[in-house]
Formats: C-alpha cells, structure tokens, sequence
C-alpha cells in the first residue's frame, strides 16, 4: 500500500516536475556517494550513484569557515544540500546521511536550504581522502550563523559520507 | 528600586542565556562519544587486522579503510580546536604522541602494495597490540576531564540560576512592594476622587444656598454659573443668564463701556483694578431695567479650561438707604447739639452780665449805712446771687468739657497755701455745722508744684464743701500725700473724709452723675445743681487723675483724688499778694467798660480804694484817652462796640502813646481757657473774671501798678521787688551775720542816695547818673531788682537831660525802697503761708 502510495507520489512529481526528471548518467569512476529512498531522479536501481566528477557538474558552493575539528578556516566546496535535494526530486522530509563506518545521522530536509550545509568534497582546493575526514565531508558554514554552531549541528556534520536515504 | 532588580534579571537572564547558549553550541560534539569511538574504530581495526593474519586471502581493502577511520580520528583528536583544552593534558598529550606515532609508522605499511602488506601484517598486529593500551588510556583520559568539566559547567549554571532565583524572588519582592504602593496610590486618588466629587456638590450646594448672588464667569465674560440667589437679585433664570455675556446682562448701560474695558484689560494681562481688590460698591442692572447699588468682590482663579472670576454680589440698596437716613439723623443731631451748646454759651453770657451788675450794685449798697436786716438781707441777696453766679459757670463747664473745649492752664503754684485758702474759706461753715476741719501731710511735704490752680481749687473745693455741708457734730479731714508711681511720676493724692450722713451704695454708684443730689431731707438746707461731682470728675479727667469714693450709710464719706503732678522748684521771687495790696497806691487809672451798670459797680469800686477812674465805654475812646495820657493801670472789657477790648489792647500796645507800656487788665466773663491766652498774646498783662470782687480788683491793682511787671495772668505767681536768689548766694556765701552788715550799710547808703537824689536841684545831671548807676550796680548785687530799675530809670533821664522825666523817676523811689527794703533780710526767709 504504501508502496503504491510511494510510486504514485513519484510519478506525480515526474510528470508535474520534468525539470527534475532529468536522466542522471551512469556513473563512470567510483561511486563515492549513492542516494536512496524518497527520490525522483535515479540511475542505478532504484537509487542515485554519484562518483566525483558527477559531483563536481553539480552547481558547486564554496565558502570558507572555521570548524571545531581543524585548526583555523579552511575553503570548502561541494553541491549544497540543497541542490542535491532539487536535483534528486527529494519528497521525504528527512535525509538519513551515513557514514563509511556506519556512523548514521538524520538531517532533516529543511536543512537544505540556500546558504546552508553542503555535501563538501573538497578542502583548500584537495580531494579528501579517508584519513581526512573524505572522500565526502557536509559541511554547515559555521561562521556566518551561530544557529550553525549548535551541538545538533555539529552531529549532523558527518564526515568519510557515502550514503543519503530520504526518508518520510 | 524595580529599575535596579530589573537590571539584576536582565543581567542573570544574560547570563543564563550565555549558559544556555553554550549548552547549545555545545562545541564538545559529544566528545565522549568521539573519544570511545575513536577506541571503537581501533578495536575494529586490530580485529580485521587479526583475522587478516589467519586468513589465507585477506580483505585488506577493509583493512585499510579501517585504518584510514582510525587514523581520521586520531588526527581529529590532534587537531580539532574543541581538544586543544584536552591536549593540554599531559596524560592524554602523551598517549596521543604515542599513537600517533604508531600511525605514521604503520602507514608505509598499509600504503604497500598487497602482497607487502600481507608479509608486514604480523608485525602490524604485534605493535597494534602494543599500542592498545595507549588508544585505552587516551579514551579515559579525556573521559576524565570531559568529566570534572561538565561538573564545573553545571555547577556553574547552578549558581547563575540560584543567582537568578534570588534576582527574581528579589524581583518579586520588588513588585509585591510596588504593587501595595500602586494600590495605596490608588486607594488614595480613589479617596480624592471621592472628595473632590463631594467637595463639587458641597460647593454647588453651598453656591446654590449663598445669600449673595454667585456669578462665575470666563475671561471672554460669558456666564459659567448663576445661582439661586442670583437670579432672585437680577431677575434672570439661571439658564438663561448661563452662556450669555456678563456685560449685557447685569452691567448698566453707563457702565458698560467701563466693563469692557476691564474685561479687555484683564484678557491682555493687563493691571487689575477690580479682581482681587476686595470689596467695591457699584450699580448693577435688573431684568426689568432697574438700577440698583451692588457692593461686590471678584476672584481669579485658573481651570483647565483657562482663567475663570467668581463674583459675589450683594444687593445693597436697603443699605444705602439706611446710611442715607442715618446721615441726615446724624448731621440734624450734630446741628442740634451745636445749636445747644451755642445757646447754652450766649444764655450763660447774656444771664452773667445783668447778675454781674445786681452783685456789684449789692457790694455798693453794703458800703452804704444799712440797717442790721437790711445788711442781713444784702448778705442774704448776695449769697443768693453767687450761688446764682457759681451754677451758671458749673453749666458753661460742662458745657465746654463735653464739647472738648476744657484747655488746662498749669502754673507755677503753692499747693499747701491753695489748700489752706480753701480749708479757711470752709472754715466758718464746719463751725456753723459743729463740725471740725483739719488737713495735714503724709510723709514729705510737696508745696510747690505746676498745675492748674484754677480747676484744683474748683475740685477741691467741691469735694471739701461737700464733706462739711453733710456733716453735723463731726469732723472732716483733708489728708495730702505724694506717692511716687515708677509709671506715672509723682501723684498728689487727697483724701477727703468726714464723719458725716454718708451714701448707700446706690447713691455711691450715681454721685459722680450730674443733676445727682444727695439726701432730699439735706437738699432743703444745702441746695445746689447736682453738678458739682459731675464737673469735679470731668476736671479729675481732664487733669489725667482720678476720684473715688468710698462710704457707709451714717458712717461718713471718703473721696479719695488722685492727681499726676509735676512738682518744681520753689520760685526766687516770692511776692505776698496781701502784702502787696497794703503797698498798693493810689493810681491813675483808665476803666473800659461799655456796660454801664458795670462800669459804676467797678468805678465805685475804685474811688472807694482811693483810685483815680477814667472812663471809657468803648475801645476807641480807650485808645484815644491813652495816647495822650499815661495810665498807671486799664481795665479793659473784652466785648464792647466800636472797638472791641482785644483790638483796643492792640492798638494801645502797637501805638507810640503815653500809655503803650501801661498794664492793661481783660475783665471778662468769658474765661475760657484759650480764649485767656489769645487775650495775653494780644499784650494783656491778666485777666480778672466777672463778676467783679473787690479782693480781685484790688489784688489786680496791687500786682500791675505796684510791679509795673508782665505775669503770666497767674494769680498764684507774682513777680517780686528783690530776686532772693541773690541774697541766698550772699548769705551762703558771706554767712549771716555778714549779709546783715552789708544791707545795713546799703540800707543807709540808699537812703543817703534817694535823699541825694531829691536834692537834684543842686547837683548836675551827670552826678545825679553817676549815683544812680553806682547803688543801680548794689542794687543788682543785692537781688533789689525793683529799685535798680527805679535807679535806671532815674539815670537814663539823666543822662538824656530830660529833667520832667529824671524829677518823676526820683519821685517814685521812696516807694520802691519802702516796699523793697522790709524784704531786704539777712535770715532766711519761711513761707509767710505754711501752717
């Protein structure tokens, strides 16, 4: 039932919204991120495969902050959370971000918003390997709004990222 | 108070906020969690690596990544601003150091290539097992801090919030107060509301029940409130007057102009003559048109809606009446009164001027051979007519004390010699009643003092009179004292007593009344006006003293006169009135007189006294006779035809004539007091007062011809031939017996000189000046005042070689010295009077 509900939902928004709809292209490298669940936008399965250089034609945020992990500010870039979310066709209400180790935290979908968190994969100009905290890092900007330097925040700051499930 | 707890909760809020904010933040990001992960991440690591080494093909793609969670993590914990606090414990500083260094040790190693990493896998695991407890302690350590240092957070949230409990309990307190001082303040406007409506319907009552008519009106003068009162006096109902103008409504129309004006003046803030100034009397108009007297008062007060006047207004018109008739009964009682008193003063003149010829006709015929009744009825019609005379003057001083003519003429006088006159005067009637009469001093005698003579004598003898007329077979004493008030001065108080019928109390209360006689069953032998207290009390007044009586039915009587004096020094000359009428002599004298009954009594008077009379019946006639000849001495009347006696007098003095030095006497029977004086200022030498006595004409006579001096028309002071004062200095001087030496020898040096003198024929006129000035000069030395004016007069003729006049000086001197030289005494003189 909810199942039906679910493909209902989808095709509603893939025939309301055909901007959205768009094909997304096999990925051709690595998968560094894969996105489930609640999305209108797929290319592997039922899910949304992204290696870096698919990332890096999404529209890219940079800003630079200061974080409470590393010593002074650094330059983050990556697809705003919210980017990611129109791209997809995201319906659910909260994206479930987890980690290479397992480490799983909810971000609500509000989040996503313009000027807010976004899915960083690069750091000062580099690629982030595992030791630092890479490949991929969402990053709050911190400094512009102390609403960003709350302990929720912080948890939701997830880094060594490689899965996003929307969630209703 | 509030301000400041509210400033304590605001700050205490900020701090909380502070505290709650950094909860918030929270940049330990669950460092706990980090901490135990970073063991967990470990583990897992040494796990896969252990299971690696017993596998044939290990998954070394999972070992790596393993490795690289663990290795993000350390370089996390070295890094991450949040652990720098951590770092700085040595403890975990330490383990840090040791694990990282495991890392990088390990991380040529796991970057090999496979079949490397397999061979270098039993190393890997022995160190990794060497390092676990480093990983182990690194993870407790920071617990432990992460530990003390959430306590300390919360401890100190703790004390911010006891702080902030305190500010707001303080707070609390605060408003609880505010809120009973709001509800007090409240309670109180309240309360005042509450009055101030009451007071508003008190004073509409108040305003509504006035007897004036209340007027308010503002500053543009349109009526704000006309009461009950008001529209009774004006004629308007209240809501008609209300809103109109004041002006129109109740200002007569000559008036208007004038109110306006006002009205202007005041909206201009300009002097105000009418607001404020109490009460003013104006007219005001009714509704029918009627004009009627207002008096009035306005007030300024100022309301929200501006500046309002209350006016009370008060219909005067009865008022006016009654003050109109109060006027005209006032100014008929006053023309009344004057009409009076004018014909109580022509009556007494015009009753006085016949009695005064029936008492000088009787003195004439008492001097004619009389039967012995006929001398008796003489002696009685002249009583009869003296008591006559003495009533009229007793009217005429009350007359003039109650219209405030009584004007007081103090002299120099005697007291004891006026009392002893007074007590010989009573004398014969206390023998003829049985009755004793004595009078004495308490304590120092105080004889001569400056008082009117006149009016003591009158009350005196009133009050002595009184005491020997009411007493039989008893006896009446005069006691005299001086007591000294520190306030006042010296007082003269006299005590009359006698033993006589004495007064109830309610006659006692009346006596002083006028028209008031005593016993009827005594009225029969003593008579009188019932005025003698009367005007004895108004002379006591007027003197400033007082008189009192005390009495007991049948006992007898006490008045008791308190009198202010003024006491003096006894005068140098002291001339005996009855000596010098023995040295009186005959004179040539002019009598003015226009009443011819009058000028007979008087005329005859003087013939009998061996005197010369001219007449003269008016005051021209009299300043003729004087300018061509000298007369010793003019009795001058004062009301006469032609030329009065004041005009006459003056002219008589201003003139050149033979008579402008003569002393010239007023006779009148007019004696008031400043009538007295303007006659000695018109060159009068004194004044004798009809009805003509012999005693008083022939005193008149002695005192002028024989002085030739000017007195202040004082019969109790006399000017003397010898100034004492002199002879006092002598004798202090000299000693007595010496003084006595040398008057002997001016005595016969005098009369060497006077002999000299009349011999002139044989001198010159120089001789006769050189020794006339020489016993002049031992004249002046020895106080002979008289005969060293005689001797001058004797020496300036000489010297002017006027012998008629130099022949006429000598002549008067045996008469200076006789009445000059019995007074010329080396002992000390007493009082010829003293008793």
């Amino acid at each position: 039932m909810l199942r039906h509900l679910t493909h209902a939902t989808a095709a509603l928004a893939l025939s309301a919204l055909p901007l959205f709809a768009q094909d997304l292209a096999a990925p051709e490298g690595d998968v560094i991120l894969t996105v489930s669940g609640q999305i209108a936008t797929t290319n592997v399965d039922n899910t949304a495969q992204f290696d870096l250089d698919m990332l890096e034609e999404l529209d890219a945020t940079t800003f630079e902050t200061s974080t409470i992990w590393s010593e002074g500010t650094h330059t983050f870039q990556g697809v705003s959370l919210k980017v990611l979310a129109d791209r997809l066709g995201i319906t659910g209400e909260t994206l479930r971000a987890t980690a290479i180790n397992d480490y799983a935290v909810d971000i609500p979908l509000t989040d996503a918003v313009e000027g807010g968190p976004i899915v960083a994969y690069k750091m000062d100009d580099a690629t982030m390997s595992v030791r630092d905290k890479g490949p991929l890092w969402i990053v709050y900007p911190y400094d512009s709004d102390a609403a960003y330097r709350s302990e929720v925040i912080y948890s939701r700051s997830i880094w060594q990222l490689d899965r996003i499930e929307a969630l209703d | 108070m509030g301000a400041i707890g509210l400033a304590g909760i605001v700050l205490l809020s900020s701090n909380v906020t502070r505290d709650l904010k950094l909860l918030n933040s929270a940049s330990s990001d669950n460092v706990q969690w980090t901490l135990s992960q970073a063991e967990v991440e470990f583990l897992e690591f040494q796990m896969h690596l252990s299971e690696s080494t017993t596998e044939p093909v290990p998954d070394l793609k999972v070992l790596r990544r393993e490795f690289d969670i663990f290795y993000s993590r350390i370089n996390t914990l070295g890094q991450a601003s949040i652990y720098a606090s951590l770092r700085d414990l040595p403890e975990f500083s330490r383990n840090l150091r040791i694990v990282q260094t495991f890392l990088d040790r390990s991380i040529s190693a796991i970057d090999a290539s496979d079949p490397d990493l397999i061979l270098a896998l039993p190393d890997l695991l022995e160190r990794t097992n060497a390092v676990r407890p480093n990983v182990r302690k690194l993870a407790n350590s920071g617990l432990n801090y992460f530990a003390l240092d959430s306590d300390q957070r919360r401890s100190s949230i703790s004390v911010t919030l006891t702080q902030l409990a305190a500010g707001v309990t303080f707070l609390m307190l605060v408003l609880v107060f505010l809120a009973a001082y709001l509800g007090r303040l409240n309670a109180q406007n309240v309360k005042r509301r509450a009055e101030a409506i009451e007071a508003g319907a008190r004073m509409n009552i108040v305003t509504d029940t006035a007897l004036d008519a209340v007027i308010v009106s503002d500053a543009q003068g349109r009526i704000l409130v006309f009461n009950a009162a008001a529209e009774q006096m004006f004629g308007h109902k209240s809501e008609d007057a209300i809103g109109s103008d004041l002006g129109q409504l109740i200002v007569p129309d000559h008036h208007l102009a004038a109110h306006e004006a006002g009205m202007q003046r005041v909206r201009t803030g300009g002097p105000r003559n009418v607001v404020g100034k109490g009460r003013i009397k104006l007219e005001a108009k009714r509704a029918n048109g009627d004009i009627f007297p207002v008096e009035f008062a306005i007030q300024a007060a100022s309301t929200d809606e501006g500046e309002i006047f209350i006016a009370f207004l008060r219909d005067i018109s009865q008022r006016v009446l009654s003050e109109r008739e109060l006027v005209v009964a006032r100014d008929r009682a006053l023309a009344g009164e004057k009409a009076k008193t004018d014909f109580l003063a022509t009556m007494s003149h015009e009753i006085r001027t016949p009695l005064n010829g029936l008492l000088g006709n009787l003195t004439l015929l008492r001097d004619t051979r009389l039967s012995a009744k006929q001398a008796r009825y003489i002696k009685n019609m002249d009583t009869s007519g003296k008591l006559l005379m003495s009533h009229i003057s007793d009217v005429l001083d009350i007359t003039k004390y109650d219209a405030g003519k009584l004007r007081l003429r103090p002299v120099v006088m005697n007291f004891s010699d006026l009392l002893q006159d007074i007590i010989d005067n009573q004398s014969g009637a206390a023998l003829a009643n049985d009755t004793t009469l004595e009078w004495g001093w308490t304590g120092d005698r105080t004889d001569w003092i400056r008082a009117d003579r006149d009016r003591i004598q009158h009350i005196l003898m009133n009050v002595i009179g009184n005491a020997v007329k009411f007493t039989r077979n008893g006896r009446v004493l005069v006691n005299t004292e001086v007591a000294n008030d520190p306030a006042v001065g010296p007082i003269l108080q006299i005590t009359v007593s006698d033993t006589g019928i004495g007064m109830d109390a309610n006659l006692q209360a009346q006596i002083f009344d006028d028209f008031m006689t005593g016993d009827s069953s005594y009225d029969r032998d003593v008579g009188g006006t019932g005025l003698g207290l009367g005007i004895a009390q108004r002379f006591v007044k007027a003197l400033g003293g007082t008189i009192t009586v005390e009495s007991e039915k049948g006992k007898g009587s006490t008045f008791a006169i308190h009198l202010p004096i003024e006491p003096v020094a006894p005068p140098t000359a002291v001339q005996d009135q009855r000596a010098t009428q023995a040295n009186a002599r005959p004179s040539d004298i002019l009598l003015v007189e226009d009443n011819e009954i009058n000028r007979v009594v008087a005329r005859e008077m003087l013939l009998s006294a061996g005197h010369k009379v001219t007449e003269a019946h008016n005051g021209q006639i009299a300043v003729d006779l004087a300018q061509g000849h000298r007369f010793d001495l003019i009795l001058m009347d004062i009301s006469m035809p032609v030329l009065d006696g004041r005009g006459a007098t003056r002219a008589i003095r201003t003139g050149t004539g033979a008579s402008a030095s003569t002393p010239i006497v007023a006779l009148t029977a007019n004696a008031m007091a400043d009538e007295q004086e303007a006659f000695l200022s018109d060159g009068m030498n004194d004044i004798l007062t009809k009805p003509l006595s012999r005693e008083g004409l022939m005193r008149v006579i002695a005192n002028q011809v024989v002085s030739g001096k000017q007195t202040s028309g004082a019969a109790g002071e006399g000017a003397g031939a010898v100034a004492f004062a002199y002879l006092d200095d002598l004798r202090d001087t000299l000693g007595v017996d010496a003084l006595a030496k040398l008057l002997a020898r001016y005595a016969t040096e005098v009369a060497d000189t006077i002999a000299y003198l009349q011999d002139h024929a044989h001198h010159t006129t120089e001789e006769i000046a050189q020794r006339a000035h020489r016993i002049a000069g031992s004249s002046a030395a020895l106080g002979a005042v008289d005969l060293r004016a005689a001797l001058i007069a004797v020496e300036t003729a000489a010297k002017a070689d006027d012998t008629a006049k130099m022949v006429q000086a000598i002549d008067q001197l045996p008469a200076v010295w006789s009445a000059t030289r019995p007074q010329m005494s080396a002992e000390r003189r007493g009082s010829t009077r003293e008793s």
